[in-house]
């Protein structure tokens, strides 16, 4: 299977593509919207900020091309982290903006006076759709995030993580589009197994 | 976080791994790639590698070492060294760092934490504070690894690194550090209800109790782990198993 990993020029794509590498997948990095058509699977991977992430994608035509591509032809698309939270239709990290859209739904900031805030480190996650969580030893999974994702429709929900009171959305699903708040190829032999059964369940 | 974190701390000069007592007569220990697989096929929950000359020598640490690491293993890895500007902290995460590490130039131009906070997001900013206890005297915070003193004191600094937007807090006793003489863990204490981000205890570690005392003592986030590793016979695993028989919460290796 051909990978298109979407490169916005902040984040470190390179554990991402050994990741599938590891698999037998080939990789292909991006960096224009033109790219997009080619592979089998897209990765909206990455560090950053919701807001300078969304001006990137803008900037390199794209945005526009991920709309057409993943909601008009349906191609399989796995966001990670902040990936995952561009899927919102707002994001409040650095004031208010506009996601991708395709899970209604905001990103804001966690908000416990009771929990540390980066969310930092190995948590374990409560799978709600099983079919992402096969084989997976401990589901204990790498979070590095201060921003959580809130969809309007609780049935994209595919797995939540308890931080103090709250359950944070841990990963997503929803037709082709697939999210993951932690970082699978950060996560050992359970973040491989994850990414794998992301390939077997949306591609 | 509730899961602590077992970090083992590579420090570097150039592209080879060393390790000191109290930040001198530092020995060679071997190649950092090949220590990370290790450490990752063993469960460490993260990997911090800072090359400590980087400041010093005025350059940064070295990105290839980086994208080699984070290409044969499987965890997250926090860099630094020498991180200076926002585009230096670019040139870390494009070769593949999960966090930067900021340490003397944090503490020299506290706006450089903040905007690059802004680009990358807090938690990606890890500040690192290297301080030292003499006697019954005052922590005093100190910059360009370990050699020269801050006047700050260092809950102010603290305090400034956190409202600048430092996503995570390393603190290194230096005059444990290396010293297998265990944690100063009323160092930890007296800092960690200050601290609204994660804590990582840094320095000293010798045995499994050391870890154990300063987990049931301090709700620090995490340890880092050196000479123990790399002198002394001791593994994650075994580590961890220990770790758990004590009822410490973390992830099974």
């Amino acid at each position: 299977m051909n990978i298109g990993i979407i490169n916005n020029g902040i984040s470190n794509v390179g554990s991402v593509v050994s990741a599938f590498e590891f698999y037998r997948h080939t990789t292909e990095l991006i960096d224009t919207g033109s790219r997009l058509k080619i592979p089998d699977i897209l990765v909206l991977a990455g560090v950053g900020c919701f807001n300078v992430a969304a001006e990137r994608l803008k900037q390199n035509g794209i945005w526009e091309a991920l709309q057409e591509e993943v909601i008009v032809r349906r191609k399989p698309v796995l966001g990670i982290c902040l990936g995952m939270q561009l899927f919102a239709s707002i994001g409040y990290e650095n004031g208010a903006n506009p996601g991708l859209g395709w899970m209604p739904g905001k990103v804001i900031r966690i908000d416990d006076p009771a929990v540390r805030v980066p969310h930092m480190g190995w948590d374990e996650v409560s799978p709600a759709e099983q079919s992402l969580f096969n084989r997976i030893k401990s589901n204990c999974f790498y979070f590095m995030h201060s921003y959580h994702f809130v969809p309007d429709d609780p049935s994209v929900i595919a797995a939540t993580t308890k931080y103090g009171k709250q359950e944070l959305v841990a990963a997503v699903i929803k037709d082709n589009i697939v999210g993951a708040q932690f970082h699978p190829e950060k996560s050992q032999g359970d973040g491989m197994r994850f990414l794998f059964n992301v390939l077997e369940r949306i591609v | 976080m509730k899961l602590k974190r077992i970090m083992p701390l590579f420090l570097l000069k150039g592209t080879r791994l060393v390790k000191g007592v109290r930040f001198r007569q530092f020995v060679d220990v071997g190649d950092p790639l090949s220590q990370a697989m290790i450490y990752d096929a063993q469960g460490a929950d993260e990997i911090i590698i800072v090359d400590i000359e980087a400041s010093q020598k005025g350059r940064l640490i070295d990105g290839d070492l980086i994208s080699a690491i984070i290409r044969k293993t499987r965890l997250p890895i926090a860099a630094g060294g020498g991180i200076k500007t926002v585009e230096d902290g670019r040139a870390c995460f494009r070769a593949g760092a999960d966090k930067i590490v900021i340490n003397t130039h944090a503490v020299c131009t506290p706006g450089l934490i903040r905007d690059l906070a802004d680009e990358f997001g807090r938690q990606a900013v890890v500040v690192s504070i290297d301080v030292s206890c003499d006697g019954n005297a005052a922590y005093v915070p100190y910059i360009y690894s370990g050699s020269k003193s801050v006047s700050v004191p260092l809950e102010e600094l603290l305090d400034s690194c956190i409202q600048h937007g430092a996503g995570e807090i390393v603190l290194t006793a230096i005059n444990r550090e290396g010293t297998l003489s265990g944690f100063e863990n009323k160092l930890y204490a007296g800092v960690r209800d200050r601290i609204s981000v994660p804590l990582i205890a840094s320095g000293g570690c010798g045995c499994y109790d050391d870890m154990a005392g300063l987990f049931h003592s301090v709700d620090v986030d995490g340890c880092a782990l050196g000479t123990m590793l790399s002198l002394r016979d001791y593994d994650i695993v075994r580590i961890k198993a220990y770790l758990t028989g004590e009822k410490i919460l973390l992830r099974e290796s």
